[in-house]
């Protein structure tokens, strides 16, 4: 009787697939998972620890690097912490831009996840097509802030500056554009078989499992139950707005794909909503320059890209905040990955990765 | 002019080289064997030209199905030196040699990877009486000496001891064997209606008849996909599968010995299209143009197919790679080959 | 935190759990519990059909300098209220009951507070550090963690294509 052994083969983190220094330790019997245990730090940099040494407004900038495929919605979600702690009264102009350059960032993430889950399944020309539009996004934050990955744009109190007067034009023109290209990728990826059949029943979690693993975001969504924070709370001027919130129905791969593809032209929507309705006035609050908030706590959360974002900021009464913490969504959903290979083929586990979505600067922090 | 035309290009030219050899030295033996090696330095150019305009092609192939440019800056606008500047580099590379491998086996990998596909060659009618061995069990020896390719693979992934490589060499093993089955029964009808194993028989029924994509549709489509996975590309290339096992069997090789590697690649790649080209587009017959015109003209265009395949499809994975094999390939070409059994009888009995 | 829970809820809690504290002059006072009844208030929060608290949504601590705070916020959907539930542990040897039974998801984040904070917490099922290294000492969130000077690097001087030490 021969003896079989399963063996340990380390993913990462120097990995094609694993979306930079995710490193995971597979469990195999033969092709077959038995285990997956994902181990992260790689990026940790202690973004908590230096807000800490920081003045709330000087903050801001770390946060951009924390998920830096979507930066403006950490910005945002950050800034409205510091605002609900310190009790400033942000103008409706800057909202709405707010709103706007969220949505545009969440466009622009949900493409890089078509984009890498194409390439992860080894059509990488999946993932040329969905970042050449990302281009147009990045043109227009390159047009709003002058940066095109982490933006500072978004600050305590409003936002940096207001927009030019041909973004409005502009990003109209990408909005037209939005329906052309969300069709250009359904043709290119949904349509195939090959495609559809390594994404549809894969990775399997049913909502129980979800809710159990506390998931967020477009992970949750996918097992069809309609968690979305702007829904929830109906923070900012969100509930001016009509969007849908997509949900799946099977909790796999396939659906996880379909909620952020949907999710794009649900965004776009939201954009071209705030852009028509743009109040005229000021894009910044007025507040002292060297921001005291008053002694005191808060827990902020906003819906980021891959899920619920929280701030939690305490502070002491002096310009830097106490105690920071950051309820990063890729950290927390990172914990579904073992139920969501387990079982299932060593091809299988990228595609996993990728359908988390983690961005490890957000997970490592 | 005529007689080129009639007797194929290729063969003129030879005969013509082969009259001043003999005239040289006046000696049978001796001038057939220069024949020979004439023969094998020819042959042996094909695969190394080929790898460096593959190198080039693909690159721009890809950059054209993917909205870029490729290469554009080695070489002018069009980057026409990009595949000697990569030799460059890979020539210059440190030859990295991992820890714990097994020295003899991992070094001899490559190189015998690169045997069987460069001697199928021997066997591809390139134009009108210029094959190289025209033996009468040609078909049979082709596809004997192709299985060989698994072997080396799987030598590389056991010796360079790493896990992805080790899972990489199995793959092989699992991909290879089960689509030489259905691939041999594709070609099997063929084979029928032609009623001989000579590569030149084959062509020469198709010159003379229709081409045997029209006869053998099923076999054809087939033999294509297949000959997709036998090449290890996408949607095949769960081998190499870069984005899951890294580069499967020759993930530990660098420099030179990667680059054998990669010249068998492109050397199966051109091996499996000129098998195309020669079992069902009628090889090198062609209406005006000379054989081998015409011949290279359709070689390059399934090359051209099996890298718009490539840089088109995402991965299968390895259950779903097998079970086409063995659920959908194997019981349709065996269907294949029964109704052209019959088609053939009954074409008889007529 | 736009819906805080109403104060005739917190006297509900308090009079399940009498050694809960908390503040009634505050706009949003957070429940204040000993270690011991954590999980037992947890557990009540999220199965009681008054509260509903069946989310976890966030988990963490904070050092006070001369004790910690573990903070949980829970989150009730439908009802869309809060509620901060806050324990405080001793200085020297902190240590809590883990909440993974009640809820699965805070694993992580558990051991992200294991990891920075240096929090002991009795029953994780995998209790190891998750963002540093193995071998590291110390929990760098802890107010009075001073890093380590780094390594000593000789300075080099290079003088005609030679290079010295410059000590």
């Amino acid at each position: 009787m021969p003896q079989t052994e399963t063996y340990i083969l380390n993913m990462g983190p120097q990995h094609p697939s694993t979306h930079g220094v995710l490193r995971v330790n597979l469990e195999l019997d033969g092709e077959r998972i038995l285990r997956a245990t994902p181990m992260m730090g790689y990026l940790h940099r202690g973004i908590e620890k230096l807000l800490e040494a920081r003045t709330y407004v000087q903050g801001v900038p770390y946060t951009d690097r924390l998920d830096y495929v979507s930066s403006m919605n950490n910005n945002f979600g950050y800034c409205r912490a510091v605002e609900e702690l310190a009790g400033i009264e942000v103008p409706e102009r800057a909202e709405y831009i707010r709103v706007i350059m969220a949505e545009l960032n969440r466009i622009a993430s949900h493409q890089v996840f078509i984009g890498s889950l194409a390439n992860d399944l080894g059509a990488s020309t999946g993932m040329l097509y969905t970042f050449r539009d990302r281009e147009e996004i990045l043109d227009l934050f390159d047009l709003v802030c002058g940066a095109r990955m982490t933006f500072h744009y978004i600050r305590v109190g409003g936002v940096a500056r207001d927009l030019p007067p041909e973004f409005a034009e502009k990003c109209r023109k990408f909005l037209d554009r939005v329906p052309e290209f969300t069709a250009e990728y359904a043709n290119l990826l949904m349509g195939n078989e090959i495609f559809q059949r390594r994404l549809k029943g894969v990775s399997r979690l049913t909502p129980e499992q979800a809710l159990a693993h506390n998931m967020t975001g477009p992970n949750i969504r996918a097992t069809g139950i309609p968690f979305d924070i702007r829904k929830v709370d109906g923070y900012s001027v969100y509930p001016r707005f009509g969007f849908e919130v997509p949900v799946g129905e099977n909790g796999d791969n396939w659906d996880r794909f379909q909620v952020r593809f949907r999710e794009i032209t649900e965004s776009a929507r939201i954009v071209r909503q705030a852009l028509d309705g743009l109040p005229e006035g000021p894009v910044m609050a007025k507040f002292p320059k060297m921001l005291k908030p008053p002694q005191g706590e808060v827990f902020s959360r906003t819906e980021g890209t891959r899920g619920e974002l929280g701030f939690y900021i305490v502070s002491d009464g002096t310009a830097k905040p106490y105690r920071v913490h950051i309820r990063r969504p890729s950290f927390i959903n990172m914990q579904a990955l073992d139920d969501m290979c387990r079982g299932y083929l060593i091809g299988d586990s990228v595609v996993a990765f990728s359908a988390i979505d983690p961005l490890m600067g957000e997970v490592d922090c | 002019m005529n007689a080129m035309l009639e007797n194929g290009v290729v063969a003129t030219v030879a005969g013509v080289l082969r009259e001043y050899l003999m005239l040289l030295f006046g000696n049978q033996f001796l001038t057939d064997l220069i024949m020979k090696f004439i023969g094998i330095g020819a042959v042996i150019g094909v695969i190394l030209s080929a790898a460096i305009v593959f190198t080039y092609a693909e690159r721009k192939v890809c950059a054209f199905i993917q909205v870029r440019l490729g290469p554009n800056r080695v070489g002018g606008r069009f980057g026409l030196l990009q595949p000697f500047a990569d030799m460059l580099k890979l020539m210059s590379k440190e030859d990295i040699i991992p820890a714990g491998c097994d020295r003899v086996v991992w070094a001899l990998s490559p190189m015998l990877l690169f045997v069987p596909s460069a001697l199928a060659y021997a066997f591809f009618p390139f134009d009108k009486g210029a094959v190289f061995a025209d033996v009468n069990v040609g078909v049979f020896l082709l596809i004997a000496i192709s299985s060989q390719a698994v072997l080396p693979f799987l030598m590389g992934g056991y010796a360079s001891n790493s896990k992805y490589a080790m899972i990489g060499g199995m793959r092989t093993v699992a991909q290879m064997l089960s689509y030489e089955a259905p691939m041999v029964f594709s070609l099997l009808g063929i084979v029928m209606l032609t009623g001989s194993l000579k590569m030149s028989d084959i062509v020469a029924v198709q010159a003379d008849n229709v081409w045997f994509v029209l006869l053998q549709p099923v076999a054809f489509v087939i033999f294509v996909i297949t000959a997709t996975a036998e090449t290890n590309r996408t949607p095949f290339d769960l081998v190499e599968g870069e984005s899951e096992i890294v580069a499967g069997a020759f993930a530990e090789y660098s420099g030179m010995r990667w680059a054998l590697f990669f010249l068998a690649e492109y050397a199966n790649l051109l091996a499996v299209s000129i098998l195309t080209t020669t079992f069902f587009l009628g090889g090198w017959s062609g209406p005006v143009l000379p054989g081998v015109v015409w011949f290279w003209l359709k070689a390059l265009f399934m090359v051209f197919f099996f890298m718009w395949l490539r840089w088109t499809l995402p991965r299968t994975r390895i259950d779903q790679m097998l079970s086409l094999s063995w659920k959908v390939l194997l019981p349709l070409a065996l269907a294949n080959v029964m109704c052209t059994g019959i088609g053939v009888y009954i074409y008889r009995w007529l | 935190m736009k819906d805080y829970i109403g104060a005739p809820l917190l006297a509900a809690l308090q009079q399940a759990f009498p050694s809960a504290e908390y503040d009634s002059e505050a706009a949003q006072p957070a429940v204040f519990v000993p270690a011991a009844e954590l999980t037992a208030l947890l557990t009540f929060l999220r199965d009681d059909g008054r509260f509903g608290f069946a989310r976890l949504e966030n988990l963490t601590a904070v050092d006070y300098k001369t004790y910690f705070e573990m903070v949980y916020h829970l989150f009730a959907w439908g009802a869309n209220t809060w509620i901060t539930v806050k324990v405080k542990l001793d200085h020297e040897a902190p240590s809590v009951p883990s909440v993974t039974g009640v809820f699965p998801g805070a694993a992580f984040e558990e051991r992200e507070v294991y990891d920075l904070m240096g929090i002991e917490f009795s029953g994780h099922p995998d209790l190891r550090r998750i963002l540093l290294a193995e071998d590291f000492t110390g929990h760098p969130l802890r107010k009075d963690y001073r890093q380590a000077a780094p390594p000593k690097v000789p300075r080099l001087r290079r003088e005609g294509g030679r290079v010295y030490a410059a000590d």
